[in-house]
């Protein structure tokens, strides 16, 4: 029998102590602030330039003027990528924070009240699957075409509007098992009210599956993005949008490589690192683990 | 703004629903289900037949049919019909219409087909059309950007590649997701965990035009094992079903290896353990079921996105598939195929999430013993 | 459950693939090539678009068709035609074999009413206005609605207007919103041209005349309509003198109205066919589709080929050389270029931009000029951009060598013009553009905006694509570079783009334009004011006369006019020349000439002055082509040995003939 978290500061304290002994864990959380530092502050740091084109300088290899090589408008690779990844960051963080508050509230109640509650929300849930996303990009680009030309506000409200429905999905299913669990009911016996053993009790249970799910929202947000990019419906500079740039100069007759790998490089090490630090998270929230 | 709060006000309406009487539900959804079968059934054998045939299937429904069926198609059909209504709205909010071309054309020519068409100026005017020619015609209209057919017969034929392909992308993505994530999470943290781990995130860690690419230039360009593109035999599959397969594993290896260190960590996996059992019996005995069940929240979204194909893999290895129209619809603005395409995912997500509820239902020893 | 599952799921699937199979072929066609994207019609009299247009050129004829080694119009169903002194009437004489593929022979009643269908306004034809120049054609088709409007919603608009004079202002807008120019263009009541060409506003007198003067033109143009539609097609404008003789009278002569001939929009269609019962949505289908060309429709899969098989019923099938050809609707670029690697494909018309440098040493590579221009419109409705000062500041900013040579790469030709070189007897007028960034600062300053303070930022419109994503940003940064303006590049999809450039809400546009036919017309008729793809809210009274006297140099020639031109001694001398010939094909000379002056003045209006487009670039087509395909000219060689590129990019079918499989084996991709 597990027994439910009972102090307010303990089960967070302990949770980071035991993220803390993961190295795994620790690894991906420094990379992924180096990442952070080397997009918002380096470019600025080091005075680097994304935009400024100098054609007698085009697709050059990587060197030590061009630690990326430059691309075919001459533009410093190096530059572009650390900019791209400010915003696929903001993107796929931002939007996936969106997606979790809402998914786990919806799903957390619809799963706990269940019955008629949780059929009539999962109805409206299955409703929502059906509308054509693409079309809820089009418009929310266009109410800001105004004052946001390709800037990325617009595409992860777009993103986050769209990727809710199956993390409320799947809390909805473990919030359902879990409200039948022996504390659950001991809570209910002791006179606690709805809402309290919700959060304190049910959805802290939740937060492995959550945070897990979390960790995959984030890569198909930014991937998301990179195809949205690719139609048109995207931003300016972005990994995924530097990836499908590199992608279309790749091929066996003529490789630019770096065009395709320094982005590509730096989107994976930053998914790789968010599934590692998603990973101890999820072992480090799991409040069975420490008992 | 109005059309805004009336199509909250309606999907409120619909929810509801599921605060009517079992037994209202109940001869809803059969209900539903008849009319729904009258209106394609009537092209083949006539009114009379028809309705006769109808009330017959109602009442078989009605009779011996579940309630958890009866109950989703109770809801299924009005949420389609607002579907219609709300894709129409956004469609017609959207900039562009599908007669607008690059080269402008003239305001008589466009009035010309627009009026052949059946696509009047104003989305109501559309949605009247278009639900008259469905329940009239039990047609889904014609497809404006490829001349001379209807939606149905631009999706059917594109139907069965999706399904066979994305059938068979499911069955790799289950089978590499659930092996590697097992075995990841039976040994948490440990060297093999990583390796699988590593192994599974290739699949989103990179989008899959560059995976796709990737394979096309190893596999049929240099090794030239494979064709680079088309539709015509089987060797034609195996690259694209790898493309689609890759990033649904990562996501279902990840997922199980949630699930498996959960499970094992409870009392009663302790007390097989205790029993005596080998671990790989516990997992495989009683581990598993459970461990999985994450992986069958997400398979309903995942397998409904998998079958109905997909864009990037379709135009990429030139597959004759049904994922390009989901995009080529909103791209060209045809509303048509939009309607038509959206109203085949929500039914068929609509359907695998019943499936997915009835299976979780089966699996999960905790609401099991609810239900 | 789960293990039983895990052997039936795949053999389920992999059954479903299997039946999906049997619709494909197994056999490769005798010629495969890429077509870019699937079409959405093969309807000759409804279809726009490169991709139809290549299909429907095998599958259907015209009365002439275009020589593949010189692209000049010859006989196709037409065996013989006669032209009349004054240019205006042409009877063609068609061929006594020319057959559809269901035995019927191909008649001058066919092309008649292909002709009317295409005009008729319920049909919905969008190329009606390329055959606008036969006598009633432009009635049929438009002046039904143009009377509907000028006696409603024009005349309703202006009652609401104040009764007296009009001020400059308050009328151009009328003018302007209710497209007056356009609905009234070629009226015999000089007075309303006047008007509606007026830049200065209505006198009292003459805003009072007003409403009668549309009231009878409204008349004027129902009557036209009724009487085109009685006639058009029947027995006036083009009809069947009898079964094997087509007559076509023209409203003025039109130089290129052969080429006219070849295109699609002037296909016969079995009227037989489309008129039977359900048949007139989707004639077209392989399994009701009767046709006249070359080859027959074998069948048309969507997203993965359509087939077409050599015609048994043509009348030259000897000279046809390709058995059977398989276009794919590959819109990945680089899965063509991969399938045309592997083999698989024989010609390939497109490939990654960004590939160039790799492929253009290939021997199977091939590049020559277009007929097509790459251009930036500008929005003239709003300031600072209405000043032709600042326009033409933003033109001599752009380094359009250093677009060509870093971006393009493929010896594509810096435009400082619109019409793209290569058009007989066509001269280019002088010209402002040139790379000048120290002019266009002073320009700037003279407009009020020194070093380019006090101006906005400039947004840069671009539909969404890879090449011009790279020319946007390059030329963002030398606008900037040069004139200290804040320019944006942003990107739309191609619905959002085409309707924001419709609607006006854009600074700086991207636009491209390919030319119907081989003739200056087909670039500046579009900048007329109101024209449907103006989209810039440029519009110039004198301009407007220009390319209406172009279009009928006769009526010019009895009132000409000279204000505003600039170089009036030119077309005066040209006049005197058309005066002086008196007798047919020197007239006629005389006449063409004299109207490729006037659109040189008209151009010159455009890049000499006014500049309300920024001409970028003149393309040049490239693609790979297998070396085992001949009779692929991308060089055309004239019967007087003059050596032309081939600007229209034609590559009929009827003209390819393949070496067989064999040599494929060694593959192109070495």
């Amino acid at each position: 029998m597990s027994p439910p978290p009972v102090q307010s500061a303990g089960p967070w304290v302990q949770a980071w102590r035991r993220l803390r002994r993961n190295r795994a864990a620790m690894t991906g959380a420094a990379l992924l602030i180096a990442m952070v530092i080397a997009c918002f502050l380096v470019p600025w740091w080091l005075g680097l330039d994304p935009t400024t084109t100098a054609p007698g300088q085009r697709s050059l290899p990587p060197s030590w003027a061009h630690g990326f090589g430059t691309d075919p408008l001459g533009r410093d690779m190096l530059a572009r990528v650390l900019v791209g990844g400010r915003v696929s960051l903001l993107i796929g963080l931002a939007a996936t924070a969106a997606s979790v508050v809402i998914g786990v509230l919806y799903g957390g109640l619809a799963g706990f009240y269940g019955g008629r509650v949780d059929e009539a929300m999962m109805r409206i849930v299955d409703f929502l699957y059906g509308i054509p996303y693409m079309f809820l990009v089009i418009l929310v680009m266009l109410m800001f075409s105004e004052t946001a030309r390709g800037e990325a506000l617009p595409v992860f409200l777009a993103l986050g509007l769209v990727q809710w429905l199956t993390m409320a999905r799947i809390v909805r299913g473990q919030v359902l098992g879990l409200r039948e669990q022996d504390y659950v009911l001991a809570a209910r016996v002791v006179g606690a009210r709805d809402l309290r053993i919700l959060v304190r009790h049910i959805l802290p249970n939740v937060m492995g599956p959550v945070v897990v799910y979390a960790t995959l929202t984030v890569p198909t947000i930014i991937l998301l993005e990179s195809f949205l990019s690719f139609l048109g419906l995207g931003v300016e500079l972005s990994w995924g949008q530097l990836v499908a740039e590199g992608v279309a100069v790749v091929n066996p007759i003529e490789s630019p490589w770096w065009l395709l790998a320094c982005p590509s490089a730096f989107l994976a090490t930053t998914l790789f690192a968010l599934n590692f630090l998603g990973d101890g998270l999820r072992d480090a929230l799991d409040p069975k683990s420490g008992a | 703004m109005i059309e805004a709060l009336l199509v909250t006000a309606a999907l409120l309406a619909i929810a509801s629903l599921a605060f009517l009487p079992h037994a209202v539900t109940r001869a809803l959804g059969a209900l539903f289900l008849s009319a729904v079968a009258f209106v394609f059934l009537r092209h083949v054998g006539g009114d009379l037949l028809a309705g006769l045939v109808c009330a017959a299937i109602g009442f078989v429904a009605w009779r011996f049919l579940p309630g958890a069926i009866l109950r989703r198609v109770a809801f299924m059909v009005p949420s389609l019909v607002l579907l219609i209504g709300v894709t129409t709205w956004l469609m017609y909010l959207a900039p562009g219409n599908p007669f607008a071309q690059e080269k402008s054309i003239a305001p008589q020519v466009e009035a010309a087909l627009r009026a052949q068409y059946g696509v009047p100026e104003s989305p109501l005017a559309f949605f009247r059309v278009y639900m008259e020619r469905l329940l009239g015609e039990g047609s889904l209209g014609p497809a404006l950007k490829v001349k001379g057919r209807t939606v149905q017969e631009v999706l059917l034929p594109a139907l069965p590649v999706s399904l066979g392909l994305g059938g068979l992308a499911l069955v790799l993505a289950v089978g590499m997701g659930l092996l590697l994530g097992v075995r990841a999470g039976m040994r948490p943290n440990s060297w093999a965990d990583h390796a699988s781990m590593g192994l599974a995130l290739v699949g989103i860690s990179l989008p899959n035009f560059v995976i796709g690419a990737g394979l096309m230039i190893v596999l049929a360009l240099q090794l030239g094992w494979l064709p680079v593109a088309g539709w015509g035999g089987f060797r034609h599959v195996w690259m694209p079903a790898l493309t689609l397969a890759l990033p649904h594993a990562a996501t279902i290896a990840r997922l199980a290896r949630s699930g498996t260190i959960e499970v094992l960590q409870q009392d009663w996996i302790r007390t097989a353990r205790a029993k005596g059992l080998t671990e790989a019996r516990v997992v495989s005995r009683h581990a598993l079921q459970v461990a999985v069940l994450p992986v069958v929240s997400y398979l309903g979204p995942a397998a409904a996105g998998i079958l109905t194909g997909s864009f990037v893999v379709e135009t990429l290895f030139g597959i004759p598939g049904m994922g390009q129209w989901f995009v080529k619809g909103a791209i060209n603005r045809d509303y048509s195929i939009v309607l038509g395409t959206a109203l085949f995912y929500c039914g068929l997500i609509t359907s695998f999430n019943l499936v997915v509820d009835l299976l979780l239902a089966w699996l999960d020893p905790r609401t099991r013993q609810v239900a | 459950m789960t293990r039983a599952g895990l052997l039936v799921l795949p053999l389920l699937a992999l059954l479903a693939i299997g039946l999906t199979f049997r619709a494909s072929f197994q056999e490769p066609a005798a010629f495969t090539f890429v077509n870019g994207t699937e079409p959405t019609s093969l309807d000759p009299g409804l279809m726009t678009g490169e991709p139809e247009g290549r299909i429907a050129d095998a599958i259907f004829e015209g009365l002439t068709v275009r020589d593949p080694a010189t692209l000049r119009p010859v006989p196709g169903v037409a065996e013989r035609w006669t032209i009349s002194e004054d240019g205006r009437r042409y009877v063609f004489h068609l061929r006594e074999d020319a057959r559809w593929t269901d035995g019927r022979p191909v008649t001058a009643h066919d092309f008649a009413w292909a002709w009317r269908r295409l005009q008729l306004p319920e049909h919905g034809g969008e190329y009606a206005y390329l055959l606008h120049g036969v006598r009633h054609a432009e009635a049929l088709n438009q002046h039904e609605a143009q009377a509907m409007a000028l006696a409603g919603p024009v005349r309703e608009a202006l009652a609401a207007l104040p009764p007296d004079a009009l001020d400059a202002a308050t009328w151009r807008g009328f003018v302007l919103d209710h497209d007056l120019a356009g609905r009234v263009r070629g009226t015999p009541d000089r007075a309303l041209v006047e008007a509606a060409a007026s830049e200065t506003g209505l006198t009292q007198a003459e805003r009072r005349a007003l409403p009668a003067r549309l009231a009878r033109e409204a008349e004027r143009r129902k009557k036209a309509a009724k009487a085109a539609r009685e006639h058009y097609g029947i027995d006036e404008g083009v009809y069947a003198r009898d079964e094997r003789t087509l007559v076509v009278d023209l409203v003025a002569p039109i130089p290129y109205f052969l080429e006219l001939t070849s295109f699609y929009p002037s296909f016969p269609v079995p009227r037989w066919v489309v008129e039977a019962p359900g048949n007139a949505a989707d004639w077209f289908l392989p399994d009701k589709i009767v046709s006249n060309g070359p080859f027959t429709l074998e069948a048309w899969r969507v997203g993965d080929r359509i087939r077409v098989r050599r015609s048994e019923s043509y009348w030259g099938r000897d000279r046809i050389a390709l058995e059977s050809a398989d276009a794919l609707p590959i819109e990945n670029q680089t899965t063509a270029l991969n399938l045309y690697l592997t083999g698989d494909v024989d010609w390939l018309p497109n490939y990654p931009s960004d590939l160039v440098d790799a492929l253009r040493n290939r021997p199977d590579h091939y590049s020559h000029p277009g007929l097509i221009v790459y251009y930036y419109r500008v929005n003239t409705r709003q300031p600072p951009l209405d000043d032709p000062r600042v326009r033409q500041a933003l033109a001599l900013a752009i380094d359009r060598r250093s677009i060509v040579d870093d971006v393009l790469r493929l010896g594509q030709i810096p435009a400082h013009h619109l019409v793209p070189p290569g058009i007989p007897g066509y001269a280019a007028p002088p010209t402002a553009i040139r790379h000048d960034p120290a002019r266009a600062r002073e320009l700037l300053a003279e407009a009020g905006f020194p070093g380019g303070e006090g101006l906005p930022e400039i947004g840069v419109l671009y539909n969404t694509h890879e090449s011009h994503k790279k020319i946007a940003e390059l030329i963002a940064d030398q606008l900037g570079r040069a004139l200290g303006v804040r320019v944006k590049p942003y990107n739309q999809e191609w619905q959002s783009y085409l309707a924001t450039m419709r609607s006006g809400e854009y600074d700086l546009g991207r636009a491209g334009w390919i030319g119907d036919y081989l003739d200056p017309n087909t670039f500046l008729d579009i900048w007329v004011t109101n024209g449907g793809n103006n989209q810039t809210g440029w519009s110039h009274a004198t301009y407007d006369r220009l390319i209406e006297a172009a279009s009928d140099v006769e009526s010019y020639s009895q009132r000409p006019f000279f204000e505003g031109l600039a170089e009036p001694d030119r077309i005066r001398a040209g006049l005197l020349r058309l005066s002086s010939a008196k007798e047919g094909s020197a007239r006629r000379e005389a006449a063409a000439a004299l109207r490729l002056g006037l659109l040189r003045e008209a151009e010159h209006i455009l890049v000499g002055r006014e500049l309300p487009i920024l001409p970028i670039y003149f393309y040049v087509v490239s693609g790979l082509v297998s070396p085992r395909v001949e009779g692929f000219h991308t060089e055309l060689v004239m019967p007087d040995g003059a050596r032309l590129p081939n600007l229209q990019n034609l590559h009929p079918l009827r003209g390819l003939r393949v070496r067989d499989r064999a040599a494929r084996a060694g593959g192109p991709a070495s």
